[in-house]
């Protein structure tokens, strides 16, 4: 499962961080979403789905594909 | 074909001071979708259903500039107060967002979580005058108001002695018993109290958060003074009732719940759950979630039309039984994260992790310091207020 954000329609609400601290932080200057890991590890799923559904701006997508991404 | 039924009048009446209005259940297994008039005989839509109303507040073709016609309010006296609001509250994008960036930062939940020092020691200092002053007491003049009062004059670095004249005046704006142009009256005293303290700090280059903005957003051009007097007001008014009802009224609850009370004193570590319960079972923001329509919508297989009027309830939401199972239950160890208690979609609450951290640092010590705190006269002799945030005038206890 991979974590992609659309950060420009983040409010800095926070949820996603109360929910998944060890993937989601906010930024200093503006309080938007920093992904920590892109890569959802193994049994942190539903975890992560939570931090998404509770987005109230709905803006985390997850998607089944691992990151096809190279330097 | 859903049935629109116009005979029901927002807003309705509670048969029980704790829980929603019995007609939320009612209209949600019947009409989900249904019509209401409201205080000027316009009509609105009503949703009752949490992924309705979820849908809605996400939802792109919805405005929440009550200048528009068709704006729907709950009464003339709401109207008027709101009407004097001119903060990112009441705006749209892109200069909802452009506002509400300025502040973001400073409600970081990391950067909120720097007050729990501050927020112990507050809250034992004031359960201490509470053991000295003796039984009975009144929780909302003892703790309830003390605490975010004290939070928002630390917060804005106001002294405290200001509290007094902000309780005064954030009581009187959200009472809905007054008539129009008291609510009003009482803004713009906060407004110009506000236009003092700005212009006192305006060379001060201090770092507390009006001296930062100031120096980031007013000088700069980026925000207007009277803007910022308006973004002053909002940060009062949105972090002081609605903390202090739901200390008083959670305290109301536990005490009227004594079995979940009881597993609270026995596991302090359930206090963030049960935060999170009391927020969804007293929805204490119970006139919030109005919305105009300004594109054709489809709710729950309803279409709502452009320049429409919706009311989307979050005690509705937090007591559906599709997600929340046994939802008039107050449950500590349930799950309720996915309450609606501060909104949702793009205005959910600014405060929310600062309004978390206060009530958990609150329901954390005061049961622990007085384990046998009861009411001191019957249930039925409490005043429920009339106001914007639902709360109770005064909670006589005694331990």
């Amino acid at each position: 499962m991979r974590i992609d954000v659309m950060a420009e329609r983040c409010i800095g609400a926070g949820n996603c961080v109360e929910v998944a601290p060890s993937y989601f932080d906010q930024d200093d200057l503006n309080g938007t979403v920093k992904v920590l890991k892109d890569e959802v590890g193994e049994g942190d799923e539903a975890m992560v789905a939570g931090a998404a559904d509770i987005c109230p701006v709905a803006a985390i997508l997850l998607s089944a594909q691992r990151s096809a991404h190279t330097a | 074909m859903t049935q629109i039924k116009s005979e029901h009048v927002w807003p309705f009446e509670r048969s029980s001071p704790l829980d929603p209005p019995p007609l939320f259940a009612q209209l949600r297994s019947e009409c989900p979708v249904s019509k209401v008039s409201t205080w000027n005989g316009s009509p609105a839509w009503l949703l009752t259903r949490f992924a309705d109303i979820r849908a809605l507040l996400v939802s792109p073709g919805v405005s929440s500039d009550l200048t528009l016609e068709g704006f729907p309010e709950p009464s003339a006296t709401v109207a008027a107060a709101r009407g004097g609001q001119k903060n990112f509250v009441r705006m749209d994008p892109p200069q909802h967002d452009i506002h509400r960036r300025m502040l973001a930062a400073d409600f970081k939940i990391h950067h909120v979580a720097e007050l729990r020092d501050y927020l112990d020691e507050l809250v034992d200092r004031l359960l201490d005058r509470m053991e000295e002053q003796g039984g009975p007491v009144d929780l909302v003049d003892a703790l309830a108001q003390p605490v975010p009062a004290s939070v928002i004059c630390k917060i804005l670095d106001i002294p405290l002695e200001r509290g007094d004249f902000f309780q005064d005046r954030v009581n009187t704006w959200m009472s809905l018993d007054n008539p129009p142009e008291v609510a009003s009256q009482a803004n713009r005293d906060i407004v110009a109290y506000f236009d003092q303290l700005v212009d006192e700090r305006f060379d001060a280059m201090g770092d507390d958060l009006i001296s930062r903005l100031i120096e980031g957003q007013v000088k700069t051009g980026k925000l207007a003074k009277t803007e910022l007097l308006h973004i002053l007001q909002l940060l009062l008014v949105g972090g002081f009732d609605t903390t202090a009802n739901m200390i008083a009224l959670g305290t109301l609850t536990f005490l009227q719940n004594p079995d979940q009370l009881a597993k609270l004193r026995e596991n302090p570590d359930l206090v963030q759950g049960a935060v999170e319960e009391l927020l969804r079972y007293l929805s204490v923001a119970h006139q919030v979630a109005f919305r105009l329509a300004t594109d054709d919508i489809d709710v729950g297989g309803t279409c709502i039309h452009a320049g429409e009027g919706v009311i989307a309830p979050i005690a509705a939401a937090n007591r559906d039984p599709e997600v929340f199972e046994d939802p008039d239950r107050f449950d500590i160890t349930r799950d309720a994260r996915r309450h609606l208690a501060f909104g949702f979609g793009l205005h959910q609450c600014l405060g929310q992790p600062l309004a978390r951290i206060e009530l958990q640092v609150v329901f954390g010590k005061l049961f622990q310091r007085f384990p046998a705190l009861r009411l001191a006269e019957d249930a039925h002799t409490l005043d429920f207020r009339n106001s914007m945030i639902y709360g109770v005038a005064a909670l006589p206890v005694t331990w």
